[in-house]
């Protein structure tokens, strides 16, 4: 999952990209001004961004009708120094899909970006299944079958990529671009590796086949 | 302490001063009574002494030969009746008297003043002298020559009474006309202090979430209230006016302490997140505390505003000693010097003249560090920024102008205000939080002195500050 943090507190902004690589393997991408953030938000796909109200050069309020105008849907979490009931009330109507107040919990901010992503993907149960795979997202553990698969960071980025969207195909552009934020280096056949380990581990412990190969096209995970 | 009641004060003069006026009253109308009656009493005397002296005749036989006819006596001075008279001679001897005449009895008149009051058995009586009446029977063969005296007296205890009565009668009056006067004034008075109790019904109506006096029109168009509706309308505005000052700051000092909280909050969380190396949990512990200096920095600056603008409102007295206002620039321009190397902006202090000033240096050069630092920020690299000092009519000048992109008209009005940012870029990067102008007017207030900036968009902002010099 890629996500793109616009908040002008740096050691903020820090703070919860740190959080969110570590704990959930998430790419995270960062803008500190409004305008950086929503040139950002316009030319990579994200998988939801986290967006701070104050901002210098273009305020967030700005930025998030500026992105809904767009017509993108990516879910935005919005975090705000207020919590009167008005300005929550705005900002949700305005089309933030969520907001949480300063000084907030790191672990509440993660479980809510989670939750965010599920449900920009059409999932909202916090463990994905698909067939006999059950993936839980909060503590990032695979299993087959009850049966527990140890994964790479990346493998299982890539799993669970792949799982929020089961049936669909995936290319191997934007399995790239979702995985991976400004600060990591990009092959197209790092991809091919991590898919490779996955059946190795996944398929090799059932009898069907989940990853399939579309030639040209991408990856689909189906059961 | 006992209460005082304007209106049972107001009550009691009313009464009192009524009380005094129906007793003088009442005494000077008892008093002309008195006289009337008593006149009227002493004409009845003379009148009843020349009756009797009516009554002497001359006689031929006799020797003397004045005899006092009593059978002719009048009605009014038959036996079982209580007048007394004695009629004398020119040479004195005794030609009548009434039957019950007292021997001891001696009535002298007062000088100048035919009349005595005595007393006889318990009952006052009051006589008339007449001297000198002649004998109206009179022979044509007598020559003129003897004349009476003759003294009246009758007793006074009718007299009295009528005045009693009368000086009764007048006292009644007057002590009816008074409780009218008492039940009327005290009823003016509820009715004219009403409006006061109505105006202190709105005064008991304001409270933080109103602050609109209403006072009732009655209150309103009464004269005696009008300073004491203007005084409470004036305050209240007052009131109103810090009140919301300070909850606007306390919300602003809130809204401003949640971003550094957030941020210390969260180095802490993430460190826990999971096991860490020794030296990344050091690493995690120091930026923790780089952002709890953030967190103190900010708490100090906002505590230096609350005690700045206590200074300035004058509810505290310092005692301070006479300083150069130029060597507190110095110090402040010399504390910045890292930061415009930094960003390659070139200070120049301009000084001009001696300028004493009785003040607290570090608050001065908290004042120009705080223009000039602006001033380094608002600057491109390779900038610069004039400090300019000037004495003018016993003020000290001191001007700080950047060359920088200047500021615009709206921006300019909102410099001065609490927590204002303003291109927020700028200020963040370097960590400001708003406060540095605010502070800088508070203190430039507290000690007379004016504080305001003009700027030309392209060209450049300046800072004008002037304060009162020690003459």
């Amino acid at each position: 999952m890629r996500v793109l943090i616009v908040e002008d507190e740096r050691r903020l902004a820090e703070n919860v990209a740190r959080a969110l690589r570590e704990s959930a393997g998430y790419a995270i991408d960062m803008a500190f001004d409004g305008e950086e953030g929503l040139f950002m938000a316009g030319s990579n796909p994200y998988d939801m961004i986290i967006l701070d109200l104050m901002l210098p050069k273009l305020d967030g309020q700005t930025v998030l009708h500026k992105i809904r105008l767009s017509g993108s849907g990516v879910p935005v979490l919005v975090l705000t120094a207020r919590d009167e009931k008005e300005s929550v009330v705005k900002l949700l109507n305005a089309g933030a899909d969520d907001y949480i107040a300063k000084p907030f919990d790191l672990g509440e901010l993660m479980a809510r970006v989670k939750a965010l992503i599920r449900r920009g993907k059409g999932q909202s149960a916090a463990v994905l299944k698909v067939g006999d795979l059950e993936i839980s997202t909060s503590d990032l553990t695979v299993r087959r079958k009850g049966k527990p698969v140890n994964l790479t960071a990346m493998e299982y980025r890539v799993l669970e990529y792949l799982a929020h969207r089961p049936g669909a195909v995936v290319s191997k552009t934007e399995l790239l671009e979702h995985l991976y934020d400004f600060n990591w280096e990009r092959f197209s056949n790092v991809i091919e590796v991590y898919i490779s380990g996955l059946r190795r581990k996944l398929d090799d412990a059932g009898d069907s086949k989940l990853i399939h190969t579309l030639r040209g096209q991408g990856y689909m995970l189906r059961a | 302490m006992p209460r005082t009641s304007i209106q049972r004060r107001l009550i009691a003069a009313v009464v009192i001063s009524q009380l005094l006026l129906a007793v003088a009253l009442a005494s000077v109308a008892v008093y002309f009574t008195w006289r009337q009656l008593r006149e009227a009493f002493d004409s009845q005397l003379r009148g009843r002494a020349m009756t009797i002296a009516a009554l002497v005749r001359y006689s031929e036989e006799e020797h003397p030969r004045l005899i006092f006819e009593d059978d002719m006596v009048p009605p009014s001075l038959e036996k079982d009746h209580t007048d007394l008279y004695e009629v004398r001679g020119s040479d004195g001897h005794l030609i009548a008297r009434s039957p019950d005449w007292p021997a001891d009895l001696k009535p002298t008149p007062r000088k100048n003043h035919p009349h005595a009051n005595f007393d006889l058995a318990g009952v006052d009586y009051r006589a008339v002298f007449l001297e000198k009446l002649p004998v109206l029977d009179r022979e044509p063969d007598i020559p003129p020559g003897d004349v009476l005296n003759v003294i009246y007296a009758a007793p006074t205890e009718e007299m009295t009474r009528a005045v009693i009565f009368a000086g009764a009668g007048i006292a009644v009056g007057s002590m009816i006309l008074l409780a009218i006067t008492a039940v009327l004034s005290v009823w003016a008075l509820r009715r004219s202090l009403q409006p006061l109790a109505e105006l202190a019904g709105s005064a008991s109506a304001i409270s933080t979430a109103n602050w609109e006096l209403n006072p009732s029109d009655a209150a309103r168009e009464t004269m005696e209230l009008a300073p004491l509706t203007q005084a409470m309308t004036t305050m209240l505005s007052g009131l109103h006016r810090a009140f919301d000052q300070q909850r606007e700051f306390l919300a602003n000092a809130a809204h401003e302490l949640k971003t550094p909280v957030a941020i210390l909050k969260s180095t802490l969380q993430s460190l826990l997140q999971r096991p860490r190396e020794t030296e990344e949990y050091r690493a995690g512990l120091e930026q923790a505390l780089e952002d709890m200096a953030r967190l103190e920095k900010l708490l100090h600056s906002m505590l230096r505003l609350a005690r700045a603008e206590q200074w300035a409102a004058g509810s505290v007295r310092r005692d301070l000693e006479v300083i150069e206002v130029a060597s507190t620039c110095q110090s402040a321009i010399d504390r910045l010097a890292p930061i415009a190397r930094e960003r390659n902006v070139s200070i120049e202090l301009n000084k001009d003249g001696a300028m004493p000033i009785r003040a607290d240096a570090e608050d001065l050069e908290l004042v120009w560090a705080n223009l000039v630092e602006n001033a380094i920020r608002f600057t491109p690299e390779g900038g610069r920024v004039q400090v300019r000092l000037h004495a003018n009519n016993g003020n000290g000048i001191v001007e700080v102008e950047d060359n920088g992109p200047g500021m615009s008209h709206d921006e300019l009005a909102h410099i001065f205000e609490r927590f204002h940012r303003g291109d927020s870029s700028r200020a963040r990067e370097t960590g400001g939080y708003g406060l540095g102008l605010a502070i800088s007017k508070a203190l430039v207030e507290a000690y007379g002195g004016t504080i305001k900036a003009d700027s030309t968009p392209g060209q450049g902002t300046r800072m004008n500050v002037s304060l009162p010099l020690r003459t």
